[in-house]
């Protein structure tokens, strides 16, 4: 009897202790899903952007030998805090390497936006309850072989060896692919480094992954010559910076920070001479992006209430527009002329079938 | 089949052993491996083969050392391994609280115990490989100096304390109760002296310098925690026993990764503040659970004549824990606890993995993402390794230091 009434006893605090928990589980599902998010106020009220950011990307978001964080990604989160904050070095930059936590960091409110080479999917969007922003990288799932191998499309991979990244998109995209066209193939899966070691020191005969990936992979070996990418593509990998659901304002800041530095670009606006444009802006278009009055007219703010009109004219003074980002960061290591992330006005020189896809939405 | 050395009959005959041991070392040597090497046919075949698989091994292990290793991947990027985001202008307070440490080991070894020719050896071993790391770039003579200094340290320590006299008395136990005392207010003095007073923010610590403020903040949170919880499991009131149990038992039944999503994922809510405190909590609460155990299991080992004993002198029950059983307790636990002590350094990686925090091999990550030294990930790997290794080494050296002169396992 005595034992019994212990047991019940027992059952009472693990009962206590686990209603305590799906409380706190509660409120925050409250604070995070069906409310209307403030992250604008939120970073200002703290002072810091707190970017949730990839440090083991080469290009994309990596650390200096002096500890610095560096990358494409990371002048993203630097232009935003300039938006938001008016001093890019504002930022606290969380690391969000591991891809399997990455979306709880956002949802649990670590991190205020999440730039990290992630791939807009329909099903992120909507089971994961996460908004993305205008695509900040185009790039698709590629492959690689031995230059000597004579593959030279995925119908030559027959019986082929396949070494693909696990739990990836990239393992479901090639199923599907070969599933499509009828052939048979050998994956053999792990860590994103280890299928590429295996690849390059000969255990698979073809590696898959993101073009960019695979691109910056073989560039920097002594015997880059010995290995091609196949020019075939076959998938979307659009990389995009993720906010939370339910905070419009906090996205539509994200999203028309992009735009507005691939715009610049468009018009020729650069870092170093948007203070001059700024200054004495030379038509209506020039000065509402850079939120000042033309000719003494009026400053249009377009309904950016939470920031003041001049927040994309700081984030390209921080970090220069979206071509001097690419340059900057990625440059030659990834070509970008007549690829994906080539503005489109450019698109007239190059061969038919190529050009790239980025396209500001216009700012007005 | 061993041949003997001529008698000498002047000699006076010396028992079997002491003879053996007159003989040049070079036949004692040819000796020995006739006996246990080379002993019959198939022993001999067997040394062959293993020779042969150990040349094979250390030609593969020199080779990558010194010819195909590219070490430039951790020259280059030592501040970023061992500091990471540390701010670089705050650099003097990591170097303080090197010599700090280093300064206090001396004063330990120096009182309670001695360096023997193996710990010099491992000393200057692993200065030469701290300097040979160091003396490279900018700042290169600064820091090999410092670091010089901070040995220098050590061995003062060490002088001063191993002169004083060892024998019980007065001075004796100042000098203990001083170097204890510095031991217990060393790890509180190093994390005000890399955090306080315009010193780094708590999320700056980074890189090897987490490992080595989470891992001593774990256990000895751990042993703090660890006390009461297994003096509590003891207990006779049934609330407390119950209490404690469910606690061990909770805590010891889901692996340091699930703890560790706890604390990022659940804690917030509760306890809030900087994730780095979040983990330390969950790395003393769960280091607790089994320290606890190991005492409880020290406490059961205690003959029940001790505490009757002090009883019988007229200790009150707090004064025989304190005096008798829990010195006694604490001594015999001292092995698993450096074990649990190792194994607990080795998990602070795991904060990389579950947590947005970098330690050393997170920092390892990072640094073979620079576009030059994606090739050299073993490199980076194997350096990690060898860290871990050491400072492992030096917990499982020290404790063996302690355990003897406490003269646990002669009685």
């Amino acid at each position: 009897m005595k034992k019994l009434r212990f047991g019940l006893l027992a059952a009472a605090v693990v009962a206590i202790v686990a209603l305590v928990a799906v409380a706190c589980g509660d409120d925050d599902g409250d604070g995070g899903g069906e409310g209307r998010g403030d992250t604008v106020q939120t970073i200002k009220d703290r002072g810091e952007l707190k970017c949730g950011v990839k440090q083991t990307q080469p290009l994309f978001g990596f650390r200096e030998a002096d500890g610095t964080v560096v990358g494409f990604d990371i002048e993203f989160c630097k232009a935003l805090a300039a938006a938001v904050l008016k001093d890019h070095t504002k930022v606290e930059y969380i690391d969000a390497s591991d891809a399997s936590t990455r979306f709880e960091l956002l949802a649990e409110e670590e991190i205020d936006v999440l730039i990290r080479t992630t791939t807009i999917t329909a099903s992120r969007d909507r089971e994961l309850a996460v908004d993305f922003a205008q695509t900040t990288f185009y790039t698709g799932q590629g492959f690689a072989v031995r230059t000597d191998s004579g593959i030279d499309s995925t119908s030559d991979m027959g019986d082929a060896i396949i070494c693909v990244q696990t739990g990836t998109t990239t393992e479901q995209n090639v199923a599907d692919h070969f599933t499509d066209i009828g052939l048979e193939y050998d994956p053999q899966g792990g860590l994103s480094q280890d299928v590429a070691d295996a690849f390059f020191s000969g255990r698979c005969d073809v590696l898959t992954a993101d073009a960019s990936d695979l691109a910056s992979r073989i560039a920097v070996r002594d015997d880059a010559a010995d290995y091609k990418i196949l020019p075939q593509i076959i998938s979307k990998e659009p990389l995009a910076p993720g906010v939370r659901d339910y905070d419009s304002e906090w996205k539509d800041v994200v999203n028309w920070v992009v735009h507005g530095l691939i715009r610049a670009e468009e018009i020729g606006i650069t870092q170093a001479n948007v203070a001059q444009m700024a200054a004495n802006p030379p038509n209506t278009e020039v000065a509402r992006l850079l939120g000042v009055p033309f000719q003494g007219g009026e400053v249009a703010a377009l309904g950016f209430d939470s920031v003041d009109p001049q927040f994309i004219q700081r984030a390209i003074a921080a970090v220069g527009n979206y071509g001097e980002i690419y340059d900057r960061t990625i440059g030659d290591n990834i070509p970008r002329a007549c690829t994906l992330n080539d503005l489109v006005i450019n698109n007239s020189g190059c061969p038919d079938g190529q050009g790239g896809i980025q396209y500001a939405l216009p700012y007005r | 089949m061993v041949d003997m050395p001529a008698q000498n009959p002047q000699r006076i005959v010396l028992p079997p052993h002491r003879e053996r041991a007159r003989r040049p070392r070079i036949v004692r040597f040819r000796e020995w491996a006739r006996r246990n090497l080379f002993n019959s046919r198939a022993g001999t075949l067997l040394t062959i083969i293993t020779a042969a698989i150990l040349a094979l091994l250390i030609y593969g292990v020199v080779y990558f050392v010194f010819v195909d290793a590219n070490w430039r991947v951790i020259t280059e990027n030592r501040w970023l391994l061992f500091a990471g985001g540390y701010p670089m202008d705050q650099e003097w307070r990591l170097w303080f609280s090197v010599m700090f440490v280093f300064l206090l080991i001396g004063l330990t070894y120096g009182t309670w115990a001695s360096l023997g020719r193996r710990d010099h050896l491992f000393i200057v071993l692993a200065s030469g490989f701290a300097v040979l790391l160091l003396a490279h770039g900018g700042a290169a003579i600064w820091s090999t100096i410092w670091y010089l200094i901070a040995v220098g340290l050590l061995y003062a320590g060490y002088a001063i304390t191993i002169r004083m006299p060892r024998e019980a008395g007065p001075g004796r136990t100042v000098q203990q109760r001083s170097v204890a005392g510095l031991l217990i207010a060393a790890l509180p003095i190093v994390l005000i002296v890399l955090l306080a007073f315009g010193g780094a923010r708590p999320r700056e610590l980074e890189g090897f310098v987490l490992n080595l403020v989470l891992a001593p903040v774990g256990i000895a949170g751990g042993l703090i925690l660890a006390i009461p919880l297994a003096l509590g499991r003891a207990s006779r009131m049934r609330a407390i026993s119950w209490t404690c149990t469910t606690y061990i038992e909770v805590v010891r039944g889901a692996p340091l990764l699930g703890w560790l999503f706890v604390a990022l994922f659940i804690l917030d809510d509760v306890i809030g503040g900087e994730l780095i405190v979040r983990a330390m909590v969950v790395l003393a609460v769960f280091t607790a659970a089994y320290m606890a155990e190991y005492i409880r299991g020290a406490l059961q080992a205690l003959p029940h004549g001790q505490s009757e004993a002090a009883h019988a002198v007229g200790l009150n029950q707090f004064q025989s824990m304190q005096l008798i059983v829990m010195p006694q307790a604490l001594r015999i636990s001292i092995p698993p606890m450096v074990g649990q002590a190792i194994s607990i350094w080795k998990d602070t990686t795991l904060v990389t993995v579950i947590l947005p925090l970098r330690e050393l091999k997170g920092n390892a990550d990072s640094a073979i993402a620079q576009f030059e030294f994606t090739p050299d990930r073993i490199e980076a790997y194997v350096f990690v390794a060898v860290i871990f290794w050491v400072v492992a080494f030096i917990m499982s050296r020290i404790s063996q230091r302690v355990e003897g002169s406490l003269g646990i396992g002669e009685r």
